[in-house]
């Protein structure tokens, strides 16, 4: 169990370290280096994600180790209140940046062993606090620091922390 | 670089408002940089005819295109198997130009022929027959003819009756059947060969006749979808970058 506190308030995630154990240990490893504390959910769309954990609050972005292997193929769904993996389009690149579902996005599902069909991720699921992710996914968002749905008020995540 | 932009089977769907998204930020993002822009088929999930463009989703397309041509980049399409209805009005008020299947472009000096690529599926004999019955023009004037719901209720029960039956297809007969990728690459003087429709994208390499030809397979937009870059040293296959991270 992981606890986000953010400026909106707390959400629990538990995480699936049976289906995702490298993802979720390399998770759990970010979170004992302190490296989500004061960082932002720098990208909100409503219905689709509200993603961060790599952006200092002056949206700078902050250095990571190295990627993790996809374990998308594990059987979980990106369905509502699911956490899971941001990556670039190369499948193996997720480090450090995860998103939180605001819809059943089931194009983000493992479907093949390809390129475009590796998916995205999920490593958990909020148990508490969807009312804390439903308040972040209704924030005002804009353009800023050359990226598009970034909440014109911060929304930031001031600590996490392993229960 | 000056490049080139290929896209397919993006079955552009009200259903799937998350695809449509995608491709609203492609065309804002990376299609302004291209010099022209080819859509190889499949473009909508299925156009019952151009009365159809009044759907909100159709409309919002064509404008969004049409703002892509005003910027300069040029726009081409061709016909799918769900999207051959697709005529005058559309091209018009999105300032795309229908090309015909096959279309042999120059393509920064390397002759490259476009495809949709449902042609060279020839082992899938219904899907041929269907064909050959659907882009008849008498049977076109007589469906269009019909009123628009009409139209939809049809396609919809096709469609329907496609996805059963693509689950008992073997996978022999929705791929390219390769004597008729050869016999095509032969009888276009060993071209590359772009196209999309099997939703397996990858390069392939072919020897015919002792030539060697590059075959691509464009991506569906099932997924997270994707683009083919082409410039005067070569094609790559890019897919969408969706959290940017």
């Amino acid at each position: 169990m992981v606890k986000l506190k953010t400026n909106h308030g707390d959400i629990l995630l538990e995480l699936d370290a049976a289906k995702a154990p490298l993802t979720v240990e390399n998770f759990l490893q970010y979170v004992r280096d302190g490296f989500f504390n004061d960082t932002l959910f720098h990208r909100v769309i409503d219905g689709f994600m509200v993603q961060g954990g790599g952006m200092n609050l002056d949206m700078s972005q902050k250095a990571t180790r190295a990627p993790v292997k996809n374990e998308a193929d594990n059987g979980l769904k990106n369905d509502a209140y699911t956490i899971a993996m941001a990556r670039t389009s190369d499948p193996h690149s997720a480090t450090a940046q995860f998103f939180i579902n605001v819809g059943n996005n089931d194009f983000l599902n493992h479907s093949a062993p390809t390129p475009n069909g590796w998916g995205y991720c999920v490593f958990g699921k909020v148990t508490e606090g969807q009312d804390v992710v439903d308040k972040i996914r209704k924030v005002r968002t804009g353009n800023k620091a050359g990226h598009q749905d970034v909440p014109v008020e911060n929304v930031v995540i001031e600590s996490a922390e392993i229960l | 670089m000056k490049h080139t932009l290929f896209i397919s089977d993006l079955h552009l769907c009200h259903t799937r408002p998350a695809v449509n998204t995608l491709f609203e930020r492609f065309l804002s993002d990376i299609a302004p940089q291209a010099e022209a822009l080819y859509i190889l088929g499949d473009f909508f999930e299925y156009w019952a005819g151009d009365d159809d463009l009044i759907e909100p989703l159709h409309t919002s397309i064509a404008q969004q295109l049409s703002r892509l041509a005003a910027s300069g980049t040029r726009l081409y399409l061709m016909h799918g198997n769900r999207d051959f209805l697709i005529g005058e009005a559309f091209q018009r008020a999105a300032h795309i130009t229908l090309l015909p299947d096959p279309t042999l472009i120059d393509l920064y000096g390397q002759p490259t022929l476009l495809m949709h690529g449902d042609t060279l599926c020839s082992d899938d004999v219904e899907y041929q027959t269907f064909r050959s019955q659907v882009r008849d023009p008498s049977w076109q004037q007589s469906f269009l003819a019909t009123p628009l719901s009409a139209r939809k209720a049809q396609i919809e029960a096709l469609r329907q009756r496609s996805e059963q039956e693509k689950s008992s297809k073997t996978a022999e007969i929705m791929d390219t059947n390769p004597d008729t990728v050869a016999a095509t690459l032969r009888a276009y003087h060993y071209p590359r060969l772009i196209h999309g429709h099997t939703h397996r994208p990858t390069r392939h390499m072919h020897t015919v006749d002792g030539k060697t030809c590059e075959r691509w397979v464009l991506t569906d937009w099932y997924n997270s979808g994707g683009y083919l870059r082409c410039d005067a040293v070569g094609c790559v296959a890019h897919g969408l970058e969706i959290f940017n991270s």
